[in-house]
Parts: C-alpha cells; sequence; structure tokens
C-alpha cells in the first residue's frame, strides 16, 4: 500500500522556488532517505508532507486517501478536523528535538496520546514504559530534558513519536545536533526500527547510514529531486553530474 | 521608573514635598534635615516673599484661563510686596501639605483664604481681614432647603478645610458635630472641582465650603447650583504665618492697615467681588494666643490622635491591599486578551489593541482615573451613585494595568521557540491545547520578573486613588500628617509600601523558584 503519494508538489517563499514538481511515493515498510545540499528543498519538502508548511500547488495523499488536492493549479487543504485525523498518519523526529521543556520525559512521551488520541491513562502509561525502556531511559522517566543528555533528548523524541503509533515516521536530520559519538546511539535505534519494518522518511547527511539502512535514495538539489534508486545506484554509482559532485564533497 | 513618570504628572504645586515621600525613607530624613536648615538661608537674604496658596481656591488664588496664578490674596500680597520692595513669589502647595511648607521655611506665610477659627495657636495670625462662613451648596433641583435635610445624605468637604473642621474639628460645635453625624457620608476631596463634579454627577448631594468661594463658584457654573441660606458656621481669614514669626507678621500688617487706610485694600476686594466679606479693622487686634486653650492640652489631644492614627492608616491599608488584589485579578486576564487581540492574524483587529496600549501607555494614569470616574457622567449623562468611585478606581488602574500586562505576555509568548508549536502541530494538539498546555506555561515563566515589577508598581501606584477621593493609606497618611503638623503619618505609610512590596518580591521569587525546575 502506498503510505505516502506526493504529486506535482510545489512551493516557493516570497517568489523564489524552493520546491518544483515534486512527486514522490512511499511503500509501507519502505525506508526512504534524502540527501543533498544544505537549501536544497529536503527539509521543505518534510515540512509540507506535515504540513508545518502549506505548499502552493500539488496533491497529497496518506494511505491513498486524499488530503491535500489540487485546482486550479492551487493547494486546497482541508478543514481542521481533517487535517488533524490526517496528522495521525504521521510523526515526525526533529534535528532539534523540541520536548517540552516544562514536562518530565514520560509526560513528555505519554501527554498526546492521552490527550489527543483520547487513550486510556493506564494503558498509554505501560506503553510509553515500554517505548521508553526500548530506546534505553526507563530510568530517566522522570528526569527534565534539561537534565539529558542531546542523544538522550532525541531518544525521549523518538519514543514520543513511537507512542503516538503513527504508519509512518519523518526524520528531520535527527542527528545533526548531536556530537558523533552520541549520534551512532541514535542511528542505532533508527537502525532497529528499519528491521521491525517501520516506514520512514529520512533527511540525512549520514551517507553510510543511509545507505546500510535505505530501500531508496533520493537525492535533491535546487528544489528538484535529481536521481532515486537503490543506495548502491544512487551513492556508490551516481549518473547525474550533480549527485557525483555532492558526494564528492562529502568524501573530503 | 514609571511610578517617577506618573509623578511629574501630579500638580506641580506638591513636587517638593511629593519626591520627599517617594524617596527612601533613608533620604527623606536627610532631606527634610536639609529643609529644616532652609528658613535660614530664606532670612538671611530677606529679599523675596513666599506666599503659599492653594491654586485651586478662587477667587483667593487660583490659576487663570493664561496660566497666571491671580486672585485676592494675591493681589493683596502683591500690593504689600511693592510696598515694602520685596519680591512676591507665589508658590501653590498642596493644603494637605501647607504645615510642612511652613514649617521647613520654604513659604513665609500661608496667604490663600486662611481660616484663623480653630487653628489660633498653631500659626502666627495677622488681624482677621475677611469674615467668611460656612454654607452649602446643593443642586438646583435638590430637595435639601436647610441644614436638617442633609440627614442621611452625602456630604463633601474639602480635605483639612474650614469646613471640614467646623463639622468634626476640635472647636465644632456640639450642633454642628450632631449634623454631621446624620450625613450618609462626610467624604473628603482634594479641590473644589472634583467637589462639583462630584455633586453635579449625583455622587454627593451637598458641598459645605466658605461663602465667598461659595459664592463665586455657584456664579461661575451657570445656574445649575444653589446656596442654602442657613450657614454652618461663621468665621474669619488671616494670614498665617509660623509660629513665633511675628516680625514678619507685624511688618505685613502695618501694610495692610497702610492699604485699608488709603483705600488700596477696599478697591483690591471691589476688585475680587469681596467687599462685603472684608472685615480688616485697625482697631482689631492680633489673635492672641493666651486667650485660646492651652498648650498643654493640646499635647494630650495630639497623644490621644497617636493611637488613633494607627487606626486610621489601617483602614486605609485594607483599602489599598483591596485595590491592589482586585486590580491584579481583574487586569491579568484583561491583559492576555488584550495579548490575543494584539497577536491576531488579521491586521484590522491587532490594530485596536495597538491604539489600546498606545493611548493607555501614553497617558497619565491620574487622567485615566477621571475620565474612568467622571466620563460616564460628562459623556453619556449616567449618574452612577456614591458607589461609583470604588469600582471606578478598579475600572481605571485593571484597565491601565491590562495593557502593560498585555504587552509583558506578549513578550512572554514570543520568547518561546517556534519549534514547541511545531512540535505540538505534529502531535495534534488542538489550537486551545497548544497555548494552554504548551505555550502559556512557559510564558509564565518568562514573564515572571517583567510581572514582578509590575505587581511592585502597582502597589506603590494605588496611591493615585487619592484623585478620586478614595480614602486608601496615602491619602490618610497625608490628611493626618496635614492635621498633627506631623511626618510619622508619612514615614508609617512609607514603611507600610516597603514591606507590601517586600512581601511581594518574596512571594515572586519562591514562585520563580518552584518554576525553575525546568529550562
Amino acid at each position: 500500500m502506498k503510505l505516502l503519494e506526493i504529486k506535482n508538489l510545489s512551493k516557493s517563499f516570497n517568489g523564489r522556488k524552493v520546491l518544483e514538481d515534486i512527486s514522490l511515493t512511499v511503500e509501507k515498510g519502505e525506508v526512504v532517505s534524502i540527501i543533498g545540499p544544505s537549501g536544497s528543498g529536503k527539509s521543505t519538502l518534510l515540512r509540507c508532507t506535515t504540513f508545518l508548511e502549506t505548499m502552493d500547488d500539488g496533491e497529497l495523499s496518506y494511505s491513498e486517501n486524499p488530503v491535500v488536492v489540487s485546482n486550479n493549479g492551487r493547494a486546497v487543504y482541508p478543514s481542521k478536523n481533517e487535517l488533524k485525523e490526517a496528522k495521525k498518519h504521521f510523526s515526525l523526529v526533529f534535528q532539534n528535538f523540541n520536548l517540552f521543556p516544562h514536562f518530565n520525559v514520560l509526560k513528555n512521551v505519554s501527554d498526546a496520546p492521552i490527550h489527543v488520541l483520547k487513550r486510556e491513562k493506564e494503558e498509554v502509561i505501560e506503553e510509553s514504559m515500554k517505548i521508553l525502556k526500548k530506546v534505553g531511559l526507563e530510568e530517566k522517566i522522570n528526569s527534565y530534558p534539561c537534565e539529558l543528555s542531546g542523544g538522550q533528548q532525541q531518544r525521549v523524541a523518538i519514543a514520543r513519536a513511537l507512542v503516538m503509533n503513527p504508519d509512518m515516521l519523518y526524520f528531520d536530520e535527527p542527528t545533526s545536533a548531536l556530537d558523533p559519538e552520541i549520534t551512532a546511539g541514535i542511528l542505532r535505534i533508527m537502525k532497529e526500527l528499519a528491521e521491525e519494518k517501520m516506514t520512514m522518511v529520512i533527511v540525512t547527511h549520514e551517507i553510510d547510514f543511509a545507505r546500510a539502512v535505505s530501500d531508496r535514495v533520493i537525492f535533491m538539489d535546487g528544489g528538484y529531486i535529481i536521481e532515486q534508486g537503490a543506495p548502491k545506484d544512487v551513492i556508490d554509482n551516481p549518473s547525474n553530474e550533480r549527485t557525483k559532485a555532492f558526494l564528492k564533497k562529502l568524501s573530503v | 521608573m514609571r511610578q517617577n513618570k506618573k509623578m511629574s504628572n501630579l500638580k506641580a504645586k506638591n513636587n517638593r514635598i511629593r519626591s520627599l515621600i517617594g524617596t527612601a525613607l533613608i533620604f527623606s530624613m536627610i532631606v527634610s534635615m536639609f529643609l529644616c536648615l532652609m528658613p535660614i538661608t530664606a532670612y538671611a537674604e530677606k529679599q523675596t516673599f513666599t506666599v503659599g496658596f492653594d491654586a485651586e481656591f478662587p477667587p483667593y488664588g487660583y490659576k487663570d484661563a493664561s496660566g497666571e496664578y491671580v486672585g485676592f490674596d494675591l493681589d493683596l500680597a502683591a500690593e504689600v510686596c511693592k510696598r515694602s520692595n520685596w519680591e512676591l513669589v507665589k508658590q501653590p502647595i498642596d493644603w494637605d501639605s501647607k504645615d510642612m511648607e511652613l514649617n521647613s521655611g520654604a513659604i513665609d506665610c500661608i496667604w490663600n483664604g486662611f481660616t484663623i477659627n480653630g487653628r489660633e495657636d498653631k500659626y502666627t495670625w495677622s488681624t482677621p481681614y475677611i469674615d467668611n462662613s460656612q454654607v452649602v451648596v446643593v443642586k438646583k433641583d435638590s430637595d435639601i432647603n436647610k441644614l436638617s435635610d442633609l440627614e442621611g445624605k452625602t456630604v463633601v468637604v474639602q480635605a483639612d478645610s474650614s469646613a471640614l473642621a467646623a463639622f468634626t474639628g476640635e472647636d465644632a460645635t456640639d450642633e454642628n458635630k450632631k449634623l454631621a453625624k446624620s450625613f450618609a457620608e462626610l467624604q473628603q476631596t482634594a479641590d473644589y472641582n472634583s467637589a462639583f463634579l462630584n455633586l453635579e454627577s449625583g455622587m454627593v448631594q451637598a458641598i459645605c465650603m466658605d461663602v465667598g468661594i461659595a459664592n463665586y463658584q455657584t456664579a461661575k457654573r451657570g445656574d445649575k447650583f444653589r446656596i442654602l441660606e442657613e450657614k454652618v458656621s461663621s468665621e474669619k481669614y488671616g494670614i498665617g504665618f509660623k509660629l513665633g514669626n511675628d516680625t514678619l507678621r507685624d511688618k505685613v500688617q502695618e501694610i495692610l492697615f497702610d492699604m485699608k487706610s488709603d483705600g488700596t485694600f477696599d478697591e483690591i476686594a471691589k476688585k475680587w467681588n469681596l467687599e462685603t466679606s472684608v472685615c480688616l479693622s485697625a482697631d482689631d487686634k492680633y489673635i492672641d494666643k493666651e486667650e485660646t486653650s492651652s498648650s498643654s492640652q493640646k499635647t494630650d489631644d495630639s497623644g490621644i490622635k497617636f493611637g488613633d492614627m494607627f487606626i486610621q492608616l489601617a483602614d486605609g491599608m485594607k483599602s489599598t491591599i483591596l485595590i491592589f488584589v482586585l486590580t491584579l485579578l481583574f487586569s491579568m486576564p484583561l491583559g492576555l486578551l488584550l495579548t490575543f487581540i494584539r497577536m491576531s492574524r488579521f491586521k484590522i483587529i491587532q490594530m485596536i489593541a495597538k491604539l489600546y496600549i498606545s493611548i493607555i501607555r501614553g497617558t497619565p494614569l491620574m487622567l485615566q482615573l477621571l475620565v474612568v470616574c467622571y466620563g460616564p457622567y460628562y459623556i453619556f449623562g449616567w449618574e452612577l451613585g456614591k458607589g461609583y468611585r470604588f469600582y471606578a478606581v478598579i475600572i481605571g488602574f485593571s484597565l491601565n494595568y491590562a495593557a502593560y500586562f498585555a504587552e509583558i505576555f506578549r513578550a512572554g509568548i514570543q520568547a518561546v521557540p517556534n519549534g514547541q508549536r511545531e512540535a505540538a502541530s505534529i502531535l495534534g494538539y488542538s489550537n486551545a491545547q497548544t497555548f494552554r498546555k504548551i505555550i502559556f506555561p512557559q510564558m509564565v515563566k518568562h514573564v515572571l520578573p517583567p510581572v514582578t515589577n509590575e505587581i511592585i508598581t502597582l502597589v506603590k501606584d494605588t496611591s493615585l486613588a487619592f484623585v478620586l477621593a478614595y480614602t486608601e493609606i496615602f491619602t490618610i497618611a497625608k490628611q493626618i500628617a496635614a492635621a498633627q503638623t506631623n511626618i510619622i503619618p508619612l514615614f508609617a505609610a512609607g514603611l507600610f509600601y516597603y514591606v507590601f512590596n517586600f512581601i511581594v518580591a518574596f512571594v515572586m521569587s519562591r514562585i520563580e523558584k518552584k518554576l525553575s525546575y525546568y529550562k
């Protein structure tokens, strides 16, 4: 099943095009990495698919249900309630974690399922504990974000996303704000999720990681999807000059 | 800072004393020591003759249309100075602070329709020159026709005026004391203008004042008021010098007699329509101190009053705390509402809040209080009754503080990182949930320090309620200080404000500490 389907998405800021005619499909269980130089539109693409930005034109469907449709060259958004329903399909892990500083770890993870999804409190707490244990933070449930390291905060953020039970997860440069030795821990968790067949779309600069976990790698530049395919094709054997140039810069 | 700014909008006439009060207690002690030294320098030169007067007391002394200080007494003083080659300094004073002005040497005399009766041994007096009686002014269509009709009515007098003394002073007749007790309330006001505003808008039913002023005011204000025939008391005006300053008194007195005999005095009286009241006569003697009650009895009296002072101040404290609590209670939610309007997505709605904040921040709180209190009558003709005074104080303060809180809250909301809203959006929180659960608690933490500042300013600003004649601690302290020629009530009030603010600061720092569990 196509969990995500984007058709002809375009977006500009103050007349400057940042995304141009993007079409993309993500199948259930697929892990897709998006790479490309900064300013290429990767993050904006993620922000459009998660409704943090509104696209100018294009169509967007989750689980084959249309959410945003195109009408006369303009994207038409649904009502607030329908948008809220659509948000249940996915969750997003931010580069800067964006944990709620005044909530402790357990409340950060469990508050939304209880108050947004209106699930039973005991059940949510139990599940939150399970997931926090999985990311190795069962001893920190009463700590506040300011008492945690960056890596620990990002693990809480991943737990917070997982407990919402989304069909798919977006990651927006999840390790860019972290020290290299901490990065590995986060990547390990993401790798485990991939092995559990979690559908993931990851914007990343970790080329080795992208190669290891991705089913498909997308290279973006200047607001366009330049090249996409299996990691061994796009990363190890790129056909496009711009992809080659980008990868060459990364390898020092 | 804001307190100071507001203070500068207070009437200029009591700047010196007011700033004295505003300063910390230690400083005020130093300043009062300085003031004690001032007479020495003043007398050393003796070039100037400084007359203290209430600039809101026509026809004796007031500001005319062109902004000059004019009046019967000032004309007399000018003539005296002319004849003795002195330079006249017209010094408007806060009537409640007149004794401090005089005793500190800041003024040489009080010359301002100043009633001798009841104050015989507090000043060195000239001979009486005006016979004045206390009369009652009511609305033209009022059903009050004689003094006994005042039973159950609200009557207003000027603070520390001879009308007040006629009702409650030491020398008040039993009859007048009884009459005053029959009133629903005997209110005090800072000036006659607000007394007439109160009368016209129906907040009070009668004003008691000097007949000369009553004639002048009722004539000037058109056909709206009338004076009762029955008089409350009869009294005389003199020039008050500092007790013991006979030299200056004698000199001025001599010139006055000269003026009387060559007709200048009566000419000036005629100019101010006071010729019927003049009683200056060379046959009169100075008011002899020995004729009046002995000074030892006086000390006893003030001893008793000392205990009363704290009871009265305690009453004022209750009022101050009430203003404080109610203002906070209303201004904070109102401020938050204003913040929402100010941060609206729609430019036009934003403009409403911007305009409101701009007006409130750009005009003195004192003026806003007056508008809130008297505006309903003068703009819409609503008579809101005497109970409205208290509501006006609360409404005025709440509207003012809401504007300041709104801007603080806006800054607090904008200080919450955008990532917080984005995370909440991804998790599916509604806008209301996002504000209530995520933004608001973080905003509270951000705004605590500026809000503490604002609350401390509010404690001190409550003293501005005096412009609406609402008797909170500052008003009462000033009145007691004036009545007893004693600065202790002001110190006591200062101490109260300080302790109050100390508690506020303590409580706020505890709350801040409580919220420091996260960064």
